[in-house]
């Protein structure tokens, strides 16, 4: 099966810094979770295969075509940008409708997309109030509303749930889910891992504006647990805390900080580790007065499939 | 200290006392702008009328007083400065000081700037010293070089003994246009989030004002209407200032109330637009 | 897809730019100051006319001289390039700024069609704020109950009225492609048009030429003083000469912004 998105040594750069570097992958039908820490290049690499911005080095096609300035391709394509901005005096009915008629639609069959935009994304009762008055999940949703009116085959979704209440939330995964197995290609980006682990198990990892690792999400979560957590913990009494603490079985290592009030351990199953602690401090009355993972973040995360 | 034991925790570092706080906006503003190439370059570029009086004073002493352009009078510096008035002055205005409030209403900041223990005052003052600084350099500054070299090249005592008063001439001159500039490109500046906006207008509250006039002076016959315009506003008072003739038959009085009535109209329009929060009625 | 059909589908894409831009044009502040300013312009002739009529002063001016006045010195040297600078400058500059220009930038449209609805929607919206201050004040100026003098002069009013049609295609033209080259384009329009014309106009010799105002000047029916003194240095350039040459930049003009819409990357600030 040939590729929807297909990226070859792409690269982009601005003056001195690079937003992509030498990033190659292709995307198939399906959901695809594009994932990385803010400035990772995300966004960047959107914008590229949006057509927004032109590759310095490399190529990026659709369909096997290349897409900058090539404008009968965004009849295929549906994009939704990150940014909250809007024509905020229109309606979000005039809004969805006037965006239609640039796709050549008649009249008739606007109204008919616009409709059912507005239903998939439950904004039926607010689609004849200017967008100004919008709460930011309405504004969030009349985005996505305008991404998919005119049925494209590919959905490029920029942090689509950003702004989102939890109600909005649950929806907007499921239709995304949904468009998914409607065998649309559908990239999704974020910055939180279970927002993506909830829609796909596809994902592309980048950082720096390289991709990092690509796949099954649960493949790379186990690369992840095979490498053990670090924790730091401050409290009123960290060697009678480490006495306790050595007897669970996942902690594999333990050491003190020079000024005696804080210990960093080492745990190969952290979630376990976090469910444990609160009652052994509890039941023999140590106050905790700090606890940080320094490998909680996507960052160690990268650093250790780096390594 | 226990988690919950951590609570709101009073600031333990040096506190300023409260009639500097405003020079923290002010520091930032001029920082921030000193960093920007293009704007360097325009300050530079402001600098060659300076360069080319400073020329004309140096050829006035090898020629005296056979030509009248290189005359070196109270007129002399009053010229400089209209002139840079009419140009430098007016782009610099326009480039430092259209985003100045709009910019913060564009990004909700006037909230976080007001939450601070700064009152709209320190805020106005703040965002009026970056102006004003920006102003004094094409105009002040160079106004009192000009009179300094003039002093140096003469070094003739009867100079500075006829026109011992023009500094004093100098700087009340750059102050109005410093103030008045600022005064009214800030009122602009919040009444929108656009600094395009306030930008355009000021430019056409200046030449607009100044094209109204011109053509009531010739539907009416007379120059009597000439404090309608701001820059003829200006260069009344200067005329003044500088002990000439002034150009116009309107009395400098009404120059002077016109000045008043449109710093008066800015400051309102600053102090109804400049708050923490959005007043719906 | 056979030619008629893409052309329908182009002019309606057009439009449909055209529209959502009329509407963000004009429902904002800046349509209020340039409506005052038109509203200043026509009290100017209202009080030229109760002056004429109640006879204020000794040497009363004529109809003719005021409508000129206001023509040449407010309309043409001002009205005109302000309208155009404030509205031309703001095509692409506000949806960059806005961050809307995505929405225009993954539609099926070419981009080119984008900077052409722009520009249409910034004639429509000029010419709606200047054409009437202009028909208004000849009208005040002029109507009486013997129409003989509106009538008499109607050929001039027609006249101007085209060429400050022409003035707002060309000053509109070039501002457009300001706002889509440069970041600070309205500083670099306040320089042309106030700084650049304003001193090149009085040199000699061709250099007059690389200025609009040249061209308007040349075939504008009104003088004032400035004119009167620009053209006693330098020519008139031609009527042919001047229309074809306004007409030429301004198509210059729009398809340099076109291209450069086309190809330039805008980023969108986060």
């Amino acid at each position: 099966m040939s590729a929807v998105i297909e990226a070859k040594s792409l690269s982009k750069w601005y003056g001195q810094v690079i937003a992509v570097n030498k990033v190659s992958f292709a995307a198939h039908s399906g959901v695809i979770g594009l994932l990385g820490p803010n400035g990772a290049g995300k966004s960047t690499l959107m914008k590229l295969i949006t057509g927004q911005l032109r590759p310095s080095q490399g190529e990026i096609t659709m369909f096997g075509g290349r897409i900058w300035n090539n404008f009968p391709l965004f009849h295929r394509i549906g994009f939704c940008p990150e940014q909250d901005s809007f024509y905020e005096r229109m309606t979000g009915t005039e809004f969805l409708s006037a965006l239609l008629r640039m796709h050549g639609f008649s009249e008739d069959e606007i109204a008919r997309r616009s409709k059912l935009a507005l239903e998939t994304v439950k904004l039926v009762d607010a689609a004849d109030k200017k967008i100004g008055s919008y709460s930011k999940g309405m504004r969030q949703r009349i985005k996505m509303a305008q991404a998919t009116a005119h049925d494209p085959e590919v959905l490029i979704l920029d942090e689509p749930l950003a702004g989102m209440d939890p109600v909005a939330r649950w929806e907007t995964i499921r239709l995304v889910r949904g468009w998914g197995k409607a065998g649309k290609c559908v990239l999704v980006s974020s910055h939180i891992l279970h927002e993506i682990e909830a829609m796909t198990r596809n994902i592309i990892l980048v950082h720096n504006g390289q991709i990092l690792a690509e796949g099954d999400v649960h493949q790379i979560r186990d690369l992840i647990d095979k490498h053990p957590h670090n924790i730091y913990i401050r409290c009123s009494r960290p060697r009678q805390l480490a006495e306790l603490l050595v007897a669970f079985p996942d902690v594999i290592s333990m050491r003190f900080h020079p000024d005696g009030d804080a210990l960093t351990l080492e745990s190969k199953k952290p979630d376990e580790f976090y469910d444990r602690l609160p009652e052994v401090l509890l039941k023999n009355g140590i106050e905790l007065e700090e606890i940080t993972s320094p490998d909680d973040n996507l960052q160690a995360v990268f650093q250790y499939l780096v390594k | 200290m226990p988690i919950y034991d951590l609570g709101y925790r009073h600031w333990t570092g040096r506190w300023t006392s409260h009639p500097y706080r405003w020079w923290a906006i002010t520091r930032r503003g001029i920082g921030m702008l000193a960093k920007n190439k293009r704007f360097l370059i325009l300050m530079i570029l402001s600098g060659i009328p300076f360069l080319v009086r400073a020329v004309m004073i140096y050829a006035s002493t090898l020629v005296s007083d056979r030509v009248p352009m290189l005359r070196i009078d109270a007129g002399f510096f009053e010229d400089f400065l209209t002139q840079q008035m009419r140009f430098f002055a007016l782009i610099i205005a326009v480039y430092a000081g259209a985003g100045l409030i709009s910019n913060d209403l564009k990004a909700n900041a006037l909230q976080i700037y007001l939450s601070k223990p700064i009152t709209r005052r320190d805020y106005l003052i703040g965002k009026l010293g970056i102006l004003v600084f920006f102003l004094a350099l094409p105009t002040l500054v160079p106004g009192l070089l000009l009179f300094l070299l003039a002093i140096l090249f003469k070094a003739n005592i009867d100079f500075l003994r006829e026109f011992y008063w023009v500094p004093g001439s100098i700087l009340g001159y750059s102050a109005l246009i410093m103030f008045g500039f600022s005064l009214v490109m800030l009122a602009l500046s919040s009444l929108s989030k656009s600094s395009r906006f306030a930008g355009v207008n000021f430019i056409a509250v200046f030449f607009f004002s100044h094209i109204l006039c011109n053509i009531l002076s010739s539907i009416l016959r007379t120059s009597h209407v000439a404090w309608i315009s701001l820059p003829n506003n200006l260069t009344q008072v200067g005329d003044m200032l500088f002990g000439r003739q002034p150009k116009y038959l309107s009395p400098v009085w009404a120059s002077i109330v016109a000045l008043a009535v449109l710093a008066w109209g800015s400051l309102w329009i600053i102090h109804r637009r400049i708050r923490a929060v959005e007043v719906i009625s | 897809m056979s030619v008629e059909s893409a052309l329908v589908r182009g002019w309606r894409s057009v439009n449909t730019i055209a529209s959502l831009t009329l509407d963000t044009l004009f429902w904002s502040k800046k349509t209020i100051f340039v409506a005052a300013i038109s509203a200043l312009i026509m009290l100017l002739s209202l009080l030229g006319r109760l002056i004429l009529t109640y006879r204020w002063i000794r040497s009363p001016f004529t109809p003719e001289q005021v409508f000129s006045s206001l023509m040449s010195t407010a309309v043409i040297h001002f009205l005109v390039v302000f309208v155009t600078l404030f509205y031309g400058t703001a095509l692409i500059s506000e949806e960059v700024e806005g961050k809307t220009l995505t929405y225009l930038l993954v539609r099926p449209i070419p981009k080119p069609t984008i900077m052409v609805g722009k520009f249409l929607a910034l004639i429509w919206i000029s010419t709606l704020l200047v054409i009437p201050t202009i028909f208004v004040s000849y009208a005040i100026l002029y109507v009486r109950t013997d129409m003989g003098p509106f009538l008499e002069d109607i050929g001039v009013l027609g006249k101007d009225i085209g060429i400050v049609f022409l003035a707002l295609v060309a000053y509109g033209s070039m501002f457009s492609l300001l706002g889509a080259w440069l970041r600070h384009s309205i500083l670099t329009g306040l320089v042309y048009a106030f700084g650049w014309e304003g001193i090149v106009s009085y040199l000699p010799g061709f250099t007059r030429k690389l200025t609009i105002t040249h061209y308007i000047q040349s075939i504008f029916p009104h003088e004032d003083a400035g004119t009167s003194i620009a053209m006693m240095i330098g020519e008139r350039s031609g009527l042919l000469e001047s229309i074809l040459t306004l007409i030429l930049l301004s198509a210059f003009f729009l398809a340099t912004a076109s291209l450069i819409l086309r190809e330039k990357e805008y980023v969108l600030d986060q």
